[in-house]
């Protein structure tokens, strides 16, 4: 029934669009227009809760929806909103936050930004520099932030700012909504690696940020920011994509020919293909433990970290087996945007003119979110105490 | 075993780095790629007044008659700043089909070290994965005492900024064949296309372009000799220019450990990106010296040579592959944006590994499948 009612809602044009995007998250403009056709069925934020407009499905439930969204094809929902602050405003906001809001996440108004890294401060997000200094009814913000996704094209960004700088570094730290239009903010877009410049740098220069737009109390924003992340324990599996990403490794090798054979039958390229399906299966299983509740021996945080660990290098895995499997092929360069692709000869073939972007980008995996470095210190602290 | 430089080396070696750090700036690189042709007009000219684009030229022809372990030193120097000029398909690749086909090309080599002329492979057809001397789908017809091209070439590395190709073709009665053809010729559509190194490269058709018998370059088993001895000296310079790259690297990002400061302290403190920086080292010490030992082979008969240059071609590839992951890791988000020279050499290095025989290739190569 899900699937069918996706099959009915998708427009082809969003479906290739999102099959031949060039990045690791969808262009926002396809982001937003899918979320108001979803927002018709009322399937944007799921799981959220009922009274918020979530559809009050299991976890499994959840993860089936998810599932089918991306075998659809379908672009992705603006994460920022319904993952991320949408779930720390109906938690930690107040009401006039979560009349104001919530509808807009959930409707696909507004594209959301997360303002949280800063040159100085990636790994280490404790020591975050910019300050918000209360007078009268605004705070006065000053400061940078980097690697904002999307910025240039976001509405509001959810912002980890410092307005104690007194108190230790974890408790001075609030959790301040900031509509991007704002005087005094500037963005830059950042080239990268793979031609797009999705990745921002947002300079807050005497912005002023009405008092209202604090969530919850003062000095909280870190807990804020770490129930942000636990909330979802399962995400930086990027299991639904690893698991689609298997499947194209076996067609982009099935179309290829060397020496006759096709690479599925090439032992190597076979092999390849065979362990990484292999990890991705585990993944998915230590994905649904998660979401069963299992009682784990160690805390859960370092199941999680698993998942980010396993999801991340997946990701990266497959991303070479594509561009190894393309050879040469995967050399030539295209624009990022696909409507300034030039029209594609039959010499060429038609993932040629993304995968090989997608695996460039795809090398952040391991690093946004918590380095795969400062995930194995998370395990060996929490898990083992070292 | 003397691996010291020679003279000629230490010479070539001094006057490289200077004048690649100095004008091969990223900026300039960036320009470069974003905008005309991909050529560096002012750089080619100065290649060919320090005499490298001559230095592969035997004596006979006027050149410096340098070895393949010279090219080598030049080549590592232009990797080490991701110099994606055409160096290797002119000056390498280009100069040994001239310089060893049947009659010898003297004037266009007077040409190439004087950086008037380039040389493109055109080589590759639809559907092929780095192919050998196999049967062509491209046409030699006899027309009179000369000839007419016809056929489909695919993926031709420089050849958007060459001023003559060597084509592969089907001889009637010959098989395999390599003609010289002029760029410019009649009956030539050409698709131009960048690549993710800052290069260029083409599709090329030829629709009945005229050949005159002497253009032939060679035929036959002769052929597909040339062809092959062009393509292992292109990729033992190709793999001397990844050397280059990963030692830059080891360079950028050991700077970067120590001016980058998180938790109040440099990062190059934390034991886990010190494991990961000596394990790039130990990656490109072994590939310098994968690098000499299919240099120390070059001279041996083809067989001795092909599976000396394959091997090395598996463990620098293995290699770059691992530096260039690792060397974005260590720069964290920084090594993902185009403002930093490491996700250069990232493009740069896979670039190498592929463009001509990727690790899949070379273990099927040294395996004798």
């Amino acid at each position: 029934m899900v699937r069918d009612a996706i099959a009915q809602d998708l427009p082809p044009r969003l479906q290739e669009r999102q099959r031949r995007f060039a990045g690791n998250q969808s262009e926002p403009g396809d982001t937003m227009e899918w979320t108001r056709i979803l927002a018709g069925r009322g399937w944007t934020v799921p799981h959220w809760p009922v009274e918020y407009g979530g559809c009050g499905w299991s976890p499994m439930q959840l993860f089936v929806f998810q599932d089918e969204l991306i075998r659809a094809g379908a672009p992705d929902s603006c994460w920022g909103g319904t993952h991320m602050c949408g779930p720390v405003i109906y938690t930690f906001g107040s009401e006039e936050q979560k009349a104001k809001f919530l509808p807009a996440i959930r409707n696909g108004d507004y594209f959301w930004a997360q303002g949280f890294s800063e040159p100085g401060n990636g790994s280490d997000l404790a020591n975050l520099r910019t300050a918000a200094v209360r007078n009268g009814d605004v705070y006065v913000v000053n400061g940078q932030k980097i690697w904002t996704s999307c910025a240039w094209a976001s509405e509001w960004g959810f912002f980890l700012v410092r307005t104690d700088p007194t108190v230790k570094p974890q408790r001075g730290i609030s959790f301040l909504l900031i509509d991007l239009k704002s005087p005094g903010i500037t963005i830059r877009r950042i080239p990268q690696i793979n031609g797009e410049a999705e990745l921002c740098e947002v300079f807050l220069d005497n912005v002023e940020v009405p008092v209202g737009n604090l969530v919850g109390e003062e000095g909280q924003g870190w807990t804020y920011a770490k129930f942000l992340l636990d909330h979802e324990r399962t995400t930086s599996s990027f299991i639904y994509f690893n698991k689609a990403a298997v499947e194209l490794a076996k067609a982009v090798a099935a179309s290829r020919t060397l020496d006759g054979v096709t690479l599925d039958r090439h032992p190597r390229f076979q092999g390849r293909i065979a362990q990484l399906e292999a990890e991705v299966t585990a993944l998915e299983w230590s994905v649904l433990r998660v979401l069963a509740n299992e009682h784990f021996q160690y805390p859960e945080a370092a199941a999680a970290s698993v998942l980010k660990i396993v999801g991340s290098r997946l990701q990266q895995a497959l991303s070479e087996l594509h561009v190894d499997l393309m050879g040469a092929e995967s050399l030539r360069l295209y624009p990022a945007e696909v409507a300034e692709r030039p029209i594609r000869s039959s010499l060429w073939s038609e993932e040629s003119e993304y995968l090989t972007s997608r695996a460039l980008i795809l090398r952040a995996a391991t690093i946004y979110g918590g380095s795969l470095q400062i995930q194995k210190n998370i395990i060996a602290k929490i898990a083992f105490d070292l | 075993m003397d691996f010291n430089y020679s003279d000629l080396q230490r010479m070539l070696l001094d006057s490289a780095e200077r004048f690649i750090a100095e004008h091969f700036t990223l900026e300039r690189r960036r320009h470069l790629r974003d905008s005309g042709s991909g050529l560096d007009d002012t750089a080619w000219n100065t290649f060919a007044e320090l005499g490298w684009l001559a230095l592969a030229i035997p004596d006979e022809f006027g050149g410096l008659g340098g070895s393949p372990a010279d090219v080598s030193v030049l080549a590592a120097a232009l990797g080490s700043k991701c110099v994606s000029q055409p160096f290797v398909t002119t000056a390498v690749q280009g100069v040994h089909f001239l310089a060893n086909a049947e009659v010898p090309r003297t004037e266009l080599l007077e040409q190439i070290a004087g950086g008037t002329a380039r040389l493109a492979l055109v080589h590759t057809e639809p559907g092929e994965r780095y192919a050998n001397a196999e049967k062509r789908q491209t046409q030699l017809k006899p027309d009179g005492q000369d000839f007419r091209l016809t056929g489909q070439k695919f993926f031709a590395p420089d050849a958007a900024l060459a001023t003559h190709f060597v084509v592969s073709a089907e001889l009637p009665g010959e098989g395999f064949a390599l003609v010289l053809v002029e760029a410019g010729a009649d009956g030539i559509d050409s698709v131009n296309y960048p690549l993710i190194d800052g290069s260029r490269a083409s599709d090329i058709a030829f629709n009945g372009t005229a050949v005159s018998l002497d253009a032939i370059l060679a035929k036959g088993p002769d052929a597909a000799a040339l062809l092959v001895d062009a393509q292992d000296k292109a990729m033992t310079a190709r793999l001397a220019q990844a050397v280059g790259s990963m030692e830059e690297i080891l360079r950028i990002c050991s700077s970067y450990l120590k001016e980058r400061k998180q938790f109040g302290q440099q990062i190059g403190k934390f034991q886990a990106l010190q494991h990961i920086m000596a394990d790039m080292f130990v990656a490109t010490h072994q590939s310098r010296s994968a690098l000499y030992q299919a240099l120390a082979n070059s001279d041996k008969d083809r067989a001795a040579r092909s599976k000396a240059l394959a091997l090395a071609g598996i463990t620098i590839g293995e290699a770059s592959q691992l530096v260039s992951r690792q060397g974005i890791q260590l720069h964290g988000g920084y090594g993902v944006t185009d403002e930093y020279e490491i996700s250069h050499h990232y493009r740069y290095l896979l670039t190498l590994e592929k463009i001509a025989g990727d690790i899949d290739h070379h273990i099927r190569r040294a395996s004798g499948t």
